[in-house]
């Protein structure tokens, strides 16, 4: 891996969790009790021995930056390489935003060569795998490539959601198809992509915007050597609220297909330093991740709590994830629903609540309650299911103590401005 | 206000009266309320207070703190300027020997005062559980002209036989001290907090060190000699939880007082963390069938099993069917299915198979090899050690580490002794 440098493409934010990533890139969403999706990606990296990384930002970076700081949880903290971060930056030539990945590693390629490695690995931000990259590389030499694909089997069903990948029986890609409504081949594209530096940056030249559909498709349309690697272990990609959900529930199913706590591969991540986790009497907790710091004396049911979860006397969490220095008072219960960090849920209030709404346009949802950063649930009010509560949300936008099924409530600027 | 600070921290005691968990550690670095060692409060409180310049003195088995200190990262005592130094007893020109008591040790140190522009210095214990802003005893100090303070604690009367009691004037200027007196007129302790003028401390030391009378000790020798002479010596009161943990029966004690729903320190104060080293461990993962109340359990820990007024460190892992009543179970131990732990005390990595049972009877009988440390119904499980399945090991029993299934011939009767292969670390 010395001479290979991987790009992690971490600019994604806006729509795509809704206001789990109001304020923060997908790849700084927590996950998993104690992480950030981009956690994973950094894990993989450092055990499988990498030195030089960069990580292409552009929405919402604070909390990413804040997060990723000097790389230190991941021996990043390198005096020869490191970690890099690549925020869009204004030249006299640009206007410096990223238009797409492609144009994203384009604009740094300045500070990406000056590592002046043979391989550039280009990898997303936002997914969930334990992988040794090593194998990627094995398979990349060994097959002489200009490009090598990360590849995984997805079952028909969920063929649409990908890129789709077709192969001639020794590895090399033949064909690439984005989201096709069917396809017969069973290996979808990982968003793992390992570069020879120079075949990319002869590429690049065509000021490509997006890296599949400007780059990876016209390569394989010339004839460029791309060759498939099939990872067969754990892999998802959680870009979406259900998706999202999913993967969350999954880590405390009883028998998970991703086990958090392999310490084999451990998940490494910037960490505080909070006591352990207190239950105290009439706590009842079963199937559930819960992080240090976090005050139990309630009911928590198949659910995920980060750090500093407090969880009154007679509260009730089923199937929720609930972020940092969430209060949930006393009586409460907050059923399928995600709460982000610092929440207040008044006492005897209920989230998640009553029926799921039809129609098309809650289907994204998938029947979830989401509630943004520091928003107040009051005291005894009903929050209806597929309800999306902005950032900083409170008693202004409860009308007889209840927000309906299926309501969109805005976010509110930290000083209390709907925007 | 001060731009520097300098502190010593003694941590070379072997806390003989912990019996087996002081045994293979020094007694600063014996697990606390889940994921601490008692030193983190003493590291800790320094650099709340911005004291950012630490050297450790150890000397007794430094091995496990030397590992949990390393480069002082999770303190930010990993620094260009100042930051944390292990004292180890070295041979050279100054430092001859190994520390012969406390005075001595900072005596062999003085070294490290050379080139340190500070005017005073502080010398702490790392044995103590206690959050305390070390600004207010410096102010104190300033305030009072003092050579010396000693920070004190009112200490129940039945006690002062433990501590170093003092007796002061009316203005807090200290005319007596007896170390662990039979009876005393006051009750206020040391709590081995003590801020020194740094010249007079130079020169006591010194001083000190050129008596062969003197067992070279603060509390025995130093302290009632400056005291009798009439030295600038004041007592600072300190009113707030501070806890001495030297014995298996208050070790036990102020670890379950963490499970109150008033607990004696506020852990999880944002303006005063308790910083230890915390290894990447998951959340705690509660799987069905468990049931926890009233307990501490750490991140790592996987729980399938009954835990009920409880300590649990990182990576405990109770298995269904388990329970775990009134105990302190440490790092990556594993209580097998249908085994029970009732007021024991469990150390690092113990393995204890399927439906063992530990402690549980009302049998009092004293623990034969340590009748005077081991008599309240507790049980002790050292290090490492394998507990076979279905073994019953009664009360006050002491388990050695890294005990295996061969040297256990049936139960352990109560007040029992097993004993482990004494070569291994």
């Amino acid at each position: 891996m010395r001479d290979t440098m991987a790009l992690v493409l971490s600019g994604g934010g806006g729509e795509r969790l809704s206001v789990l990533t109001a304020e923060r890139a997908v790849s700084a969403v927590p996950f998993g009790g104690k992480y950030r999706l981009i956690d994973f990606v950094l894990s993989n990296l450092s055990h499988s021995g990498a030195e030089h990384v960069g990580v292409i930002t552009q929405h919402a970076p604070i909390s990413l930056h804040d997060h990723i700081g000097a790389g230190r949880p991941w021996d990043l903290d390198r005096r020869h390489g490191g970690v890099l971060i690549l925020q869009p930056f204004l030249t006299g030539a640009s206007s410096g935003w990223y238009r797409g990945t492609a144009d994203s590693i384009a604009q740094n390629w300045d500070a990406i060569t000056d590592r002046r490695t043979a391989r550039l690995l280009v990898l997303s931000g936002d997914q969930i795998y334990r992988m040794d990259y090593r194998a990627l590389l094995d398979t990349h030499v060994e097959q002489r490539a200009a490009v090598t694909l990360g590849v995984t089997r997805v079952p028909p069903e969920q063929r649409r959601r990908f890129g789709m990948v077709t192969m001639d029986p020794d590895g090399r890609v033949r064909s690439l198809v984005e989201k096709p409504r069917s396809a017969a081949t069973p290996f979808a594209s990982t968003g793992i992509y390992l570069f020879e530096t120079e075949v990319l940056g002869e590429w690049l030249r065509g000021n490509p915007v997006n890296l599949v559909l400007d780059v990876l498709r016209p390569m394989i349309e010339a004839g460029e050597r791309l060759v498939a690697h099939e990872f067969d272990g754990y892999w998802d990609d959680v870009g979406a609220v259900g998706a999202y959900y999913r993967a969350s529930l999954e880590l405390v199913s009883r028998e998970p297909r991703f086990m958090i706590d392999d310490q084999r591969w451990p998940i490494l991540t910037r960490d505080e330093e909070r006591p352990p986790v207190l239950l105290r009497d009439g706590a009842a907790v079963e199937d559930s991740l819960i992080a240090n710091g976090s005050r139990v004396a309630g009911t928590v049911r198949r659910s995920v709590l980060f750090p500093g979860v407090t969880v009154e006397p007679g509260a009730e969490v089923v199937e929720s994830v609930v972020m940092s220095d969430v209060v949930i008072a006393r009586g409460a219960r907050v059923d399928r629903a995600i709460l982000d960090k610092y929440v207040r849920v008044g006492e005897g209030a209920v989230v998640g609540h009553g029926e799921v709404p039809e129609g098309p346009e809650n289907e994204w949802l998938e029947g979830l309650t989401l509630v943004g950063k520091d928003a107040v649930i009051p005291p005894r009010a009903r929050v209806g299911r597929a309800v999306v509560i902005g950032l900083g949300g409170g008693a202004q936008d409860f009308e007889d103590g209840e927000i309906a099924a299926g309501t969109v409530v805005p976010n509110r600027a930290w000083f209390g401005v709907a925007r | 206000m001060r731009t520097s600070g300098f502190a010593f921290i003694l941590a070379g005691g072997m806390g003989s009266r912990l019996c087996l968990l002081g045994e293979r550690r020094a007694k600063p670095a014996v697990p606390f309320a889940g994921k601490y060692r008692i030193i983190d409060f003493t590291l800790s409180n320094c650099v709340n207070s911005g004291i950012y310049d630490v050297g450790v003195l150890t000397q007794y088995r430094p091995t496990s703190l030397n590992r949990h200190i390393g480069t002082g990262r999770p303190w930010d005592l990993d620094r260009t300027h100042g930051g944390v130094q292990i004292l180890q007893p070295a041979l050279g020109a100054v430092e001859r020997d190994w520390y012969k008591g406390t005075a001595d040790a900072i005596y062999q140190n003085l070294i490290h005062l050379r080139r340190r522009r500070v005017e005073q210095v502080l010398v702490l214990s790392g044995d103590h559980v206690y959050t305390m802003d070390y600004n207010a005893l410096y102010a104190f100090h300033h305030d009072r002209g003092a050579t010396c303070t000693v920070a004190v604690t009112e200490v129940p009367e039945e006690s002062v036989g433990s501590f170093g009691i003092l007796e002061t004037d009316g203005g807090g200027r200290v005319v007596g001290f007896q170390e662990k007196p039979r009876s005393a007129r006051s009750r206020l302790a040391s709590m081995g907090v003590y801020l020194f003028d740094r010249e007079a401390l130079i020169r006591w030391l010194t001083e000190d060190a050129a008596m062969a009378e003197s067992s070279h000790d603060f509390g025995k020798d130093v302290l009632p000699r400056l005291v009798a002479r009439g030295e600038k010596v004041f007592a600072f009161r300190f009113a707030d939880y501070w806890q001495d943990v030297g014995t298996l029966d208050s070790y036990y004690e102020a670890n379950l007082a963490f499970l109150g729903d008033r607990p004696p320190l506020e852990l999880a104060n944002p303006d005063w963390v308790i910083h230890t080293q915390s290894a990447d461990r998951p959340p705690v993962r509660f799987e069905r069938g468990g049931r926890v109340h009233r307990s501490l359990v750490a991140n790592g820990c996987r729980i399938a099993g009954e835990v009920v007024r409880s300590v649990l460190s990182p990576g405990v892992h109770v298995e269904a069917g388990a329970r775990i009543h009134d105990s302190i179970v440490m790092h990556d131990t594993v209580v097998g299915k249908d085994a029970t732990l009732t007021r024991a005390i469990v150390d690092k990595l113990v393995h204890v198979a399927e439906g063992a049972s530990v402690g549980g009877s009302e049998e009092r009988t004293p623990n034969r090899a340590c009748p005077e440390h081991l008599s309240s119904g507790l049980t002790v499980i050292g290090k490492g050690a394998l507990l076979p399945a279905g073994v019953r090991i009664g009360p006050n029993a002491r388990i050695g580490a890294y005990v295996t299934e061969s040297e256990f011939s049936g139960n352990v009767p109560a007040g029992g002794v097993v004993d482990g292969p004494e070569s291994m670390h």
